[in-house]
């Protein structure tokens, strides 16, 4: 019996709950209870008891008499500490301000990127199946030119009639659909002719992806040929009203036809990586029969969805066997003849999940963005956040003298230290509370102009708005508490004895607050330099000569679709227009600058090469003003010269011709003729954007082989620009009154490649205005201080006759310093990280020292200007006011 | 000198606590209540109770010496403190001048 112990488990939960002074006399008298127990009741009982005994001590009066555990803040002192932190604030007010709007902004920004960051997370995850739904895509070797590090093309165009063969031949595969958007088409109702853009889709579309359906049948949709399903706006548009079933719209795709409208179906919100206005049957996509029988022909996005739980090894066996089942004859004959390395596969079909092909950076889709640009933004708020944080920690110390005197009363009435800290923090965290709440505001402020910069819908719902207060909240207890940490402990640590004796000197102790300053001008200097680099390189862009003119110039699309007609609504046009005083000239070409481009590859003398190719009319060098290198212009009565060629430098570079003139292109590969008779050679100018090289071009007039001129260029006569558009509309509705007149401005077409990059700059100058803005408010509230801190010396200085010069000088002195040394850090860093911005660009300017002089210059001139307010308030006061009270 | 009210309970172990002087702890209150008044207490409720006597000030405690039936536990003995003491003796003047003013129950008592 001697050996049975009590239960020790319950034991040592008693002893860690219970205070540690209380526990042996408790437990003590429990054992002995329990020895007695198990003398008269036994063992069992005995145990029992003694668990239940113990578990009684489980109550406040023990609990609670673990005090040093519990009460953390003193609530007592709270509402002192409230007190107190408000008549700080009204204290020093400007300094308070500065802090706040500084951290707002900050904390401003942070919302933004977060909202941004949730959009771009949120893309395409509202359809049910989304997780099922995968897009097909290609990876192929590139026979042609493969590149050592890169040898593989992918893209999401793969051959129109995988998306049916996938459906019947995959058993995985429940459903399929292709989606061809942006074809243009001419769409009317009665007198409503406008150029829309419409999708091309299987009925499946409807099962796999959630858009709701507003009207219509949605299984019976597009199950005929000449069906249109459309969006609310597009009705309103055409029919004024959305009660449209049954109703008909004349849609011309290579020929007018009377389409059905079957159905209304929601417009795809901003976050859908699938954009479309009117869907119709991929059936009557042009060129659909020819496209469906051709393995050799990649131009259709295709869509599948998986049952459930299936197994994503085996369909990628299944599509493999279909590249051999369908490619595999003309791969194995490729493979041959372009001698592909052993162990390369020449094509296969991977599979990407829908869910992330917004953020797919190998195959870019409509909207589809890089998740790098997500971290520049966050990088950026980050800064800004930071540098509001570096504000608040240098001013709070460097103001923390006129507190010393608080804390020594403080601590002499029996304050601890730990009591301070708390204080302080609980301080720095209210301020962060009134900046969250004017950071908010702000956010809502900014909102509209940061959807332009980064071409978004940001809005607003419920849970939104609870997550962007809990953000805040979350931001302003962070930020307080880091911010708050440093002065809290700083503050706290004064002696009493010390302060309060009066030999304190009220003199900023500025040893530590130079490096936060400096490095907050770094942060700055960094984004100055950043900006100067992007807008000059902008600047070059949107400037550089191109090689030819684009000013001036109308691009109007002819709409008469991809034959004889068009050539011959451009030649109308020309003869009209010859009689209006307006317009200088007009050309046609197939594809206007921006508009994309036609490549061919071809083979001579046993090496493969490619060129770009543009069908173009006589008039097109001339309206333009492209510079001929060598030969002559296509003639304009030239019946002849639709099989010549003029080629640009470039490609007599490619060829290595000596003599162009007296050369031949076999581009057509015809083992009948030479080919192609080079008539001309123009100066190369840059038919693509600026981030790609000039390489090997030439123009044609072959219309079989090229093309047709698809694209009108109207050149307008200077000073004739503002009423131009009005004119030719009301020449085109002469010409053909049922076809809607659409037009760009070439140069905005131009500028408009740079979109993207004129964003960017946007969001950095936007960010560099803050980021300075924020330095400038903390630079100019430590200027002050250490002003004030200083106005008994500056008074005995002029006292001895020190001049304003001379004291306006020595204040600034030192913040100049400081910029100084924040650019040097700042300077490599940015031209580090400039660098890799630039080589997107072919053409680009060179980072050289006149940069870092201009950034640092205005970063100097800034700073001065901000310091200066006190330096020169403090030169120019009497030193009678300054000394009398000594 | 504020006036200091007891509750039963609280008056009950004030009184232990006296009666058993020397050997006043938790256990030692629970048995002699027991034999005395054939009352079962428990543990946690008398440790407590000690425990807001002490912050009352009316008893004190201190550690005894290692023992060897309880585990080798010492024990946390309680004595009353003067101010303990005065309020026993009001609380027994009070009582007494109250039963004097209840002539009928005395009678009917004899």
């Amino acid at each position: 019996m001697k050996d049975v112990r009590p239960p020790q488990r319950i034991t040592r939960f008693l002893e860690n709950i219970c205070p540690e002074y209380l526990f042996e006399g408790i437990i003590g008298d429990l054992e002995e209870q329990f020895y007695d127990d198990l003398e008269t009741l036994g063992e069992k009982k005995a145990k029992r008891r003694y668990w239940w005994n113990t578990l009684r001590f489980v109550r406040p009066e023990i609990l609670l008499r673990n005090n040093s555990n519990f009460s953390i803040i003193n609530t007592i002192m709270i509402s002192n500490y409230i007190k107190t932190a408000g008549r700080n604030m009204a204290k020093r007010k400007m300094f308070s301000f500065i802090n706040a709007f500084g951290l707002s902004i900050g904390i401003a920004f942070c919302i933004l990127i977060f909202l941004y960051i949730k959009d771009e997370k949120s893309f395409d995850k509202f359809h049910a199946n989304s997780h099922k739904i995968y897009r097909v895509e290609e990876k192929a070797y590139d026979f042609w030119d493969p590149e050592p590090d890169k040898p593989y093309n992918y893209s999401a165009y793969i051959q129109t009639g995988l998306g049916p063969v996938l459906k019947e031949e995959v058993p995985q595969v429940q459903f399929a659909t292709r989606f061809n958007g942006g074809g243009n088409a001419i769409v009317a109702n009665g007198e409503k002719v406008f150029t829309e853009q419409l999708a091309y889709i299987d009925p499946d579309f409807f099962k796999m992806f959630s858009f709701e359906t507003l009207a219509g049948n949605v299984d019976q949709f597009l199950s005929e040929k000449y069906q249109v399903v459309l969006t609310p706006k597009i009705a309103e548009k055409y029919f004024d009203s959305q009660d449209v079933l049954g109703k008909t719209l004349k849609i011309d795709i290579q020929g007018e036809n009377e389409f059905a409208v079957v159905g209304i179906i929601t417009s795809p919100p901003a976050n859908s990586s699938l954009q479309f206005d009117m869907l119709v049957s991929q059936t009557v996509r042009p060129y659909y029969d020819k496209n469906v029988e051709s393995w050799q022909n990649f131009n259709t996005p295709t869509f599948i969805q998986l049952v459930d739980n299936a197994d994503v090894v085996a369909v990628n066996e299944s599509l493999a066997k279909i590249v051999d089942k369908y490619m595999g004859d003309v791969l194995a004959r490729n493979v041959k003849e372009y001698s592909i390395p052993e162990g390369i596969k020449p094509f296969e079909y991977q599979l990407t999940g829908f869910q992330d092909i917004h953020l797919d950076t190998q195959i870019t889709w409509t909207k589809s963005s890089d998740p790098k640009y997500a971290m520049i933004l966050g990088g950026i708020a980050f800064l800004i956040l930071l540098i509001a944080c570096i504000n608040y920690i240098s001013l709070s110390l460097t103001a923390s003298a006129a507190r010393q005197t608080e804390v020594g009363v403080r601590k002499s009435v029996g304050a601890q230290r730990g009591q301070l800290i708390n204080q302080f923090a609980f301080e720095s965290v209210i301020l962060a509370f009134l900046s969250m709440v004017i950071g908010i505001i702000l956010m809502f402020i900014f909102l509209p102009a940061f959807n332009e910069f980064t071409n978004k819908e940001l809005s607003f719902d419920a849970i939104t708005i609870m997550q962007v207060f809990g953000i805040g909240i979350g931001l302003a207890v962070v930020v307080g508490l880091i911010s708050g940490f440093y002065p809290a402990f700083y503050l706290s640590a004064a002696k009493p004895s010390q302060v309060l004796k009066g030999g304190f000197t009220t003199k900023m102790k500025a040893g530590f607050t130079k490096p936060l300053v400096v490095l907050q001008f770094a942060l700055s200097a960094f984004l100055i330099i950043s900006s100067v680099i992007m807008y000059q390189q902008m600047e070059y862009v949107t400037t550089k000569d191109l090689g030819y003119d684009q000013e001036q110039v109308v691009v109007v699309p002819t709409q008469m679709g991809w034959n004889e007609e068009s050539n011959k609504a451009v030649e109308r046009m020309r003869t009209r227009l010859a009689q209006e005083s307006f317009v200088s000239g007009v050309a046609g070409t197939s594809l206007s600058f921006n508009q994309g481009y036609s490549r061919y590859g071809y083979e001579i003398d046993n090496e493969y090469r490619s060129a770009y190719v543009f069908a173009v009319d006589p008039q097109y060098i001339e309206v333009l003003d492209i510079e001929m290198a060598e030969g002559r212009n296509f003639l304009t009565d030239g019946v002849n010269d639709s099989t010549d060629i003029i080629v640009n430098e470039a490609l007599v570079a490619d060829m290595g011709w000596e003599n162009p003139l007296e050369e031949h292109l076999n581009w057509r590969e015809d083992s009948a003729s030479l080919g192609s008779k080079i008539v001309g050679v123009v100066k190369d100018y840059h038919f693509l954007s600026l981030e790609r090289t000039i390489e090997p071009m030439f123009l044609s007039m072959d219309k079989e082989q090229v093309g047709y001129l698809q694209q009108m260029l109207i050149k307008i006569k200077p000073g004739e620009l503002p009423n131009a558009v009005d004119k030719l509309q009301a020449v085109w509705n002469e010409l053909s009154p049922d076809k809607p007149f659409d037009y760009t401005f070439m140069d905005e077409d131009i500028a408009r490649q740079y979109a993207s990059y004129e964003r960017w700059m946007s969001i950095m100058g936007l960010a560099t205005l803050f980021a300075i803005l924020i330095s400038c408010l903390g630079l100019f509230g430590l200027a002050g201080i250490n002003a004030i801190n200083r106005t008994k010396e500056m008074g005995i200085r002029k006292v001895f006759g020190a001049e304003v010069m001379n004291i306006f000088v020595l204040l600034n002195r030192q913040y100049i310093w400081l910029a100084m040394i924040a650019f040097v850090i700042a300077s490599p860093l940015s031209w580090y990280a400039m660098n890799m911005w630039l080589e997107d660009f072919e053409y680009g300017i060179e980072i050289s020292w006149p940069i870092f002089a201009i950034s640092m210059g205005l970063g100097l001139l800034i700073a001065l200007v901000t310091v200066s307010y006190h330096a020169v308030k403090s030169a120019y006061l009497s030193p009678a006011e300054t000394l009398k009270y000594e | 000198m504020n006036k200091t009210y007891l509750g039963e309970f609280e008056e009950l172990m004030l009184t232990m606590v006296g009666i058993l002087k020397e050997e006043a702890y938790g256990n030692a209150i629970v048995k002699e209540v027991q034999d005395q008044l054939d009352r079962s207490l428990n543990l946690s409720a008398v440790h407590v109770t000690l425990y807001r006597l002490e912050d009352k000030g009316l008893v004190k405690s201190f550690m005894g010496g290692a023992t060897q039936e309880r585990g080798g536990r010492r024990k946390r003995y309680f004595e009353l403190t003067s101010a303990g003491i005065s309020v026993l003796q009001s609380l027994q003047e009070q009582r007494l001048k109250l039963w004097k003013m209840l002539p009928e129950l005395k009678m009917a008592g004899i």
